[in-house]
Order: structure tokens, then sequence, then C-alpha cells
């Protein structure tokens, strides 16, 4: 970590035909090997931000664009979308929509873009094979992705974008249709993916998986960056509410507790913490 | 979701055929008996399209589809053409109304067993060959991916589109529209349902489109593989020879009788 993979510079961007500008002079760098967060309300700006990094914006949807992004090195409106997909990849939030539609079963769809790239046969057979071990899909590879779960399916997507090796990985909210077993299991996967020093920058709405997964979140309000730091930084900010997003509960507990004398701990933003601060507070 | 494809494996050898050489069978045929002047080369075409069916085990499949589209077609031009055609010169029947010719016979006989040949040609296709087989062999081809996606996409969407019309009828029900009933009824009740289906279908598009820009869709000058290997037989090349044989020879025949040297 510490090298700067991504880097957001001035960046703003305003949809055709739109008044407001979506993304308002946006700064901010991700270090490579990073597990990066954005969080925000509602229209905050997160999924055009997340399309402006992987070059769906300006390629994809047309509008006024200041400023500039770098992935690795690339100029984003200077690379084509596919040029971009090798270094960067982007999961959306339904699973379903993710779905080439062009294949009979698991194993072809996690083929497509393998083949968009004129893989040999024998190598896409063993990407294929290790991609299913490491989504835990393996065994309905030989199955129609339309007659999976959501959460299957879900991993097949985001495997079909981890197999083109890219350096970073984009999740949009994409466990936001899955149940709460489906998304603690993609996000075990991404941190594996992590991990193995992938860069994962993720948009969620879940506190506390965010305060527990994250090396740094980036608060977005209205198309600006307010706020970037530590999930501690961030999540013990007492203006972040004022942006539209709640800390997680564990904070509330702390704060209450510290509040009423039980404990001078520092504020908890993880489960972990949270338990070690309550028994702490019982023995007191 | 099923994909419209309606492929069902029977390990015969005409399914182990290329798709690319069933392709050349539905034109070879197909434009073999449009331009031959005599319905009777359609007919044997069809009678060896029958005999294909049969060795591909789809037989009852072929005659319900050929003889459900073709006998009331036929009984229509034959009532259009027969009675009507201007080119009516020999009378064969006089109906008291009306008086049939031979030259509409002919005629409408010709369009019949034209139409029937690219439909028997088409369906067998259809239900020997895998879409992914299908679309494997045409990449193999060089087809541009664009074309490959219009084709497989085509025979996806509209499966999943009747899926989504399903739900939101589904959805419309639980609230009391109702959608049952006479002809009326169902009019009513359907055409509700095309907006949120068609919007929701532009949306999910939208998305899809977006996905496969990232899976390297758009990437341009390389050489495209597929996971799917086509299919090929030994019979593929001395078939296509002979299938090209067939519509050359077809057409000079047309040619020379045309010019009334046959």
């Amino acid at each position: 970590m510490g090298k700067t993979i991504l880097e957001v510079k001035d960046f703003s961007f305003t949809y055709n035909q739109a008044i407001n500008k979506v993304l308002d002079h946006v700064n901010f760098r991700v270090d490579r090997g990073s597990f990066f967060c954005i969080i925000g309300a509602n229209g905050s700006g997160k999924s055009t931000l997340c399309n402006s990094l992987v070059g769906l914006i300006p390629h994809y949807f047309s509008g006024e664009m200041e400023g500039g992004i770098r992935v690795d090195g690339m100029d984003v409106r200077k690379s084509s979308i596919g040029e971009l997909s090798q270094k960067i990849g982007l999961v959306f939030q339904n699973p379903f929509n993710q779905l080439s539609y062009t294949a009979g079963t698991v194993a072809e769809e996690l083929a497509y873009g393998l083949g968009n790239r004129g893989v040999p046969g024998k190598v896409m057979q063993e990407k294929i094979e290790h991609m299913a071990q490491l989504m835990r899909i393996d065994d309905v590879l030989s199955k129609n992705p339309t007659e999976l779960s959501g959460g299957q399916v879900q991993r097949v997507a985001l495997g079909s974008v981890f197999i083109l090796d890219p350096e970073i990985l984009v999740l949009d909210e994409c466990t936001t249709q899955l149940d709460p077993l489906g998304a603690e299991e993609i996000f075990e996967i991404v941190k594996k993916i992590n991990g193995s020093g992938v860069t994962v920058i993720v948009v969620d709405h879940d506190m506390e998986r965010v305060a527990s997964y994250a090396d740094e979140v980036l608060v977005l309000s209205g198309g600006r960056a307010v706020k970037i730091g530590s999930p501690r930084s961030v999540f013990t900010d007492p203006e972040l509410e004022q942006y539209g997003v709640n800390p997680p509960e564990y904070v509330k507990i702390s704060d209450m507790l510290r509040k009423k004398g039980y404990t001078n701990r520092e504020t908890a933003i993880t489960e972990d913490q949270s338990i070690q601060m309550v028994k702490e507070a019982l023995k007191g | 979701m099923e994909m419209s494809n309606d492929f069902v494996p029977k390990n015969t050898i005409i399914e182990k055929m290329n798709p690319n050489t069933k392709l050349l069978a539905i034109i070879s045929l197909g434009i073999s008996t449009l331009i031959f002047p005599n319905p009777a080369l359609g007919l044997g075409v069809l009678i060896f399209l029958f005999v294909v069916s049969c060795i591909a085990k789809i037989q009852k499949t072929f005659l319900k589809v050929v003889l459900g589209f073709g006998i009331p077609i036929t009984v229509m031009l034959l009532f259009i053409q027969g009675l009507y055609s201007p080119k009516n010169k020999t009378i064969i029947a006089d109906l008291g109304f009306a008086q049939m010719g031979l030259e509409g016979v002919l005629y409408a006989l010709k369009i019949v067993v034209t139409l029937l040949v690219f439909l028997g040609a088409f369906l067998l296709m259809n239900k020997t060959t895998h879409i992914s087989n299908l679309v494997a062999a045409l990449t193999d081809l060089g087809l541009p991916n664009k074309a490959g996606y219009l084709v497989l996409a085509t025979l996806n969407v509209v499966p999943q589109m009747q899926k989504r019309m399903s739900v939101i009828r589904q959805s419309q029900e639980a609230r009391g529209v109702e959608t049952q009933g006479g002809l009326f009824n169902r009019i009513k009740a359907y055409i509700p349902l095309l907006g949120p289906v068609i919007l929701s279908s532009l949306i999910d598009m939208q998305e899809r489109g977006m996905t496969l820009e990232t899976r390297g869709f758009g990437i341009n000058g390389v050489r495209r593989t597929t996971y799917v290997k086509a299919t090929r037989s030994p019979m593929d090349k001395p078939l296509n020879v002979i299938l090209i044989l067939f519509l050359l020879i077809v057409l000079i025949l047309t040619l020379l009788m045309k010019f009334g040297i046959l």
C-alpha cells in the first residue's frame, strides 16, 4: 500500500440536459491494494462517480466534464472503456442486469469477457475453474445463470468481472438486492480478493460493514467530496449526519456509555470494539 | 428463463453437424425453391427435409409445424390465386361462382412450398443447434461481435420480457385489476402493462449495455474466441460442396428455362 493507483483531480460532471452538476470538483486518491469505501445519501453522486472511474463517463454517458481521472496512469478521458477494463472492473447493483444474456451456462458467462479479448480456449478453461472456486460457484458451472438465486448470480457477475484480472475492482451497491447472508458472502470474497493485492472501491449503505472493512472512507454529499479519512475519523465526525449519513450503531452505543460515565475508551466503530466496551462497562 | 432457441439434445448426426452447414442448407434449398419456376422442386426439397427430420428424431414436431402452417395457407392461397389470379388461362374446375385456373394453382403451390422449405429448414436448424454453438460457428466465420450479440440477445430478451410481463401482470392482479375473462377484458388489462414493461426493459437494457462495455464488448482489433467450440462433422465439407452445386445447377436450369433453351 501507499502508492496511488487512482487519482480523481478536481473532477466535475453534468449530464446532458441537466442543470446541476452531479459531481462538483471532487478530489481524492486511492492507494494501491487498499479497501476504499464511498458513502453518501441517495443522489449524492456515488454511482456517477463509479461510472466515471471505469470510463462509462464520458464514453457511454455524455455530458460536460471538468478535471480528470487517472487509473494506474491511464487518463480516463483518453482511454476507451475496453482499454480501461484491463485495469478496472465494475460490479453493479442488479445482479440479473449484469448477465451478458449470451450464455447458456455459468461457465459461458464467465468466459464472455475473456472471449472479447481473444483469450485461447485452454487458458479460458483454467481461469474459469479458478474463478468458480474463488466465487464458490463451481457446483453451478453447467447451469443456466438465469436460473440461479440472486446471491449466486451476483457471485457470477463478480467472477465475470474479476476473471479479467483488473487491478481495481469497483462495487456499486452490489449487495443491495441480496439477503444478509448473500451480502456477507460477497463481502467475504471481496475481502479475499483485496487480500491478494487488488484495490477495492466499494459503494455501500451498510455503515457497520463499511466500518469493519474499509481502510479509507470518502463521504459524498450533493456531488461534493465532503470528508475523506479513516473509518474512525469519518464515523466519529459530529457533522456526519448533516450529510445524510448515519454512523454505525456502535458509535451511538459507545457515545451513550461514555456520556453516562461507564467508559473512557475511544469510540467503538466496529462490533468487536463495541462488545469489548460493553463488557468493560458491565464489569465497572 | 429459457432461451427462445428450442434445442433439445438427441445425439444425432444432424445435431453434430456444423451450424454453418445448416445455415448454408437454409440458403441453398430456400433460394433454389424460390427461383425455380416449378413447385415440383420445392415439393421434392420438402420431402428431403422430412427425411432429415426423421434422422434428427424430430419428425413429429416437423410435421406438426409444417402441416399446421401449410394447410391453412395452402387453402387460403389456392382460393385467392386459383380462383382470382389474373394469370389464369387454363380452367381446371368450374365452381359456379368462380373458375379455378391452373396457372393460379401452380403459383399458389409455388409460394406455399417456398415458405414451407424456408420454415422447415429453419425449424430443423433451430431444433438441432444450441444457440451458443450457432454463435461459435458464426464467430469462426468472422461474424462481427455486434451481429453475434444481436442474434443471441434477441433470442434471450424475448423470454425475459415475457417473464417481466408476467410479474407485472401478477402484481396488477394482486391490486384487483382484472386480467382474465373475455377478449375485451384482456386487451384492457394488457394495455397498462405495456408502459412498465417497455420502460423497465429499456432501463435494464442500458445497464446491460454498460456491463457489456466494461467486459470488453467494444474492444476492436481482437480476434474473438468462444468458450463453446462449434460442432464439426466429417459430413460438413462434402455437404457444403453439394449444397453450393445444387444451388448453381438450379440457377443454371432456371436461366435455361427462362430463355426457352429447356
